[in-house]
């Protein structure tokens, strides 16, 4: 295992920081929450932050810390799938092919939210799942193994996250839609 | 801005460096000592800045000494930056960038879309072959290899569908056009499984070469047609192998002068691969027969087999011309009524002639 400085991995994929960081602020306007300060990129640690205010609202809080796990996924499904066929299934050298591969892995590396984002949900979802809050029932599990994930980053999960999303989503979808 | 005064030290000055604790103002010194004192005595201790409200705790604009900054959430703003963070404008930049990252969606499912096809194919030709129905899933498969006949995947699939259904042109032309017949990993599972089918087609097509060769042999009939049965059992996919070992059955029989059986066979591969040369070789058959039994209606018969097979051969020069030698010994067999090889044949007609 080689180490690489996070700011410079960051760099290599930007678009998947500021995807995150614009997926936290979208869901900040849509709970309509206020949010103090925006930064996209830079280079240091964190690479990208939204700073807004705490809300008591248990979905709020879940949307605005787990958006960007939903977007960026998504988003690296969507693109890994233009670009999966061509990469790995029929070996054709088609350049525009890589440059989407690298764009969608970029997006799908840095789905998983961070400590601090986590943190906030785990402050509050305990009590709220033993109020009987369907949601964050669901989210514990959900928040305990992107821990771990989060975590794991020292041994490259977030890449490992990206590559398993990227390959393996495009793979379930191309073979559902063959059988259907 | 603010003014406040220490409770302790009696120090008046701007709001901002004052602290609160237990109610009372401290500046920053007294703070420390009060707090210090607090926790020896286990009385509480936490202490916050206070926050002068006419300064903008966003931007530091002063809103002067006689009107304080509204109180957004738990912070003093001034009007701008209250705006601002009610609703936090997303920048131009980020816009132009989701458009331009929407554009590139578009680009990356229409640039795509002869892959999807061609991946879509591929994964019915796949699903085919798990299914065992190789003739159907050839179609997809080659439609794949148009676009991708580099897939490693796509040529294997194609290569097994192809052999499985006895195709070795196909075959063959999917493996070479991949990098001229090479696989990066040799021991990969379907490489190994379609190079042992390759393999097995060869060694039978190598035996049914050699059978031929044999049967243009007097006296190798029983041999050619063993090899033949070989070939077949080897590679019972293989296009004719079947088909061919029962015409070299007709040899072997012919050799051991059972006509019944020779014409039967003959029969039999006439009616299942109607060809020029079964055809042919029913004529010899039923010719036999007439040498031997002296029916007209077998002479009759072998006649029309022998125009039969020369319509069949249309306009193949090469094939009209065995055609006409074949054909000369068959009338020959009719005319004298002796049934004799080729080989006796060649010696005692073609070579006298050649001399």
């Amino acid at each position: 295992m080689f180490f690489i400085p996070g700011p410079v991995i960051a760099m290599l994929t930007f678009p998947g920081v500021i995807v995150h960081e614009a997926a936290h602020l979208f869901f900040c306007k849509l709970f309509k929450l206020q949010v103090y300060e925006v930064c996209f990129l830079r280079f240091g640690n964190p690479t990208g932050y939204v700073l807004h205010e705490k809300t008591q609202d248990f979905t709020a809080s879940f949307f605005v810390s787990m958006g960007p796990f939903f977007g960026n996924t998504l988003l690296c499904i969507v693109f890994c799938s233009a670009a999966f066929l061509p990469v790995w299934e029929l070996r054709v050298a088609d350049p525009l092919a890589y440059f989407f591969y690298w764009l969608g892995l970029s997006i799908g590396m840095h789905a998983v939210p961070s400590t601090g984002d986590l943190s906030n949900l785990w402050e509050v979802a305990p009590l709220k799942a033993k109020r009987g809050n369907l949601l964050a029932i669901i989210s514990l599990p959900l928040i305990a193994v992107l821990y771990v994930l989060n975590f794991a980053r020292v041994v490259w999960a977030d890449l490992g996250f990206g590559i398993a999303v990227g390959v393996l989503g495009p793979i379930a979808l191309f073979r559902a839609l063959a059988r259907a | 801005m603010h003014q406040a005064t220490c409770s302790q030290c009696g120090l008046t000055t701007t709001v901002r460096s004052f602290y609160s604790m237990g109610g009372k103002n401290y500046c920053e010194p007294c703070v420390w000592k009060a707090a210090r004192e607090a926790r020896e005595a286990g009385q509480p201790s936490e202490y916050t800045p206070l926050q002068d409200n006419s300064i903008c705790q966003r931007c530091g604009s002063y809103s002067g000494d006689n009107a304080d900054h509204p109180i957004v959430g738990n912070l003093a703003l001034c009007s701008t930056c209250a705006a601002t963070i009610s609703n936090w404008p997303y920048p131009h930049w980020l816009k132009v960038s989701l458009a331009v990252l929407l554009l590139l969606l578009v680009v990356a499912l229409v640039h795509g879309r002869r892959y999807f096809h061609a991946g879509r194919a591929m994964y019915i030709g796949e699903r085919l072959v798990e299914e065992q129905q190789y003739e159907q899933a050839l179609p997809y498969l080659k439609e794949t290899l148009t676009i991708a006949p580099d897939s490693d995947k796509a040529v294997l699939l194609t290569a097994k569908a192809a052999l499985e259904i006895g195709d070795m042109g196909t075959a063959d032309k999917a493996i070479q056009g991949h990098s001229g017949g090479h696989f990066d990993d040799a021991d990969d599972h379907d490489f190994q499984e379609v190079k042992a089918l390759w393999d097995r087609a060869n060694a039978a097509f190598e035996k049914a070469a050699e059978a031929a060769k044999l049967e243009q042999q007097d006296g190798h009939a029983a041999e050619a047609a063993q090899l033949k049965h070989q070939a077949a059992e080897l590679y019972p996919q293989g296009r004719g192998l079947a088909g061919l070992a029962e015409t070299f059955d007709e040899g072997s029989a012919f050799e051991a002068k059972d006509y019944n059986l020779y014409l039967s066979n003959a029969q039999k591969a006439w009616e299942q691969y109607p060809s020029a040369g079964t055809a042919a070789a029913y004529s010899g058959a039923l010719a036999c027969k007439y040498a031997v039994e002296g029916d007209a209606s077998y002479r009759q018969q072998s006649e029309w087999m022998l125009e039969v097979a020369r319509l069949k051969i249309g306009s193949d020069r090469s094939q009209m011309k065995a055609f006409q030698l074949f054909a000369e010994r068959i009338r020959h067999r009719l005319e004298s009524r002796q049934i004799i090889s080729q080989e006796e044949y060649d010696r005692r007609f073609r070579r006298q002639a050649a001399q």
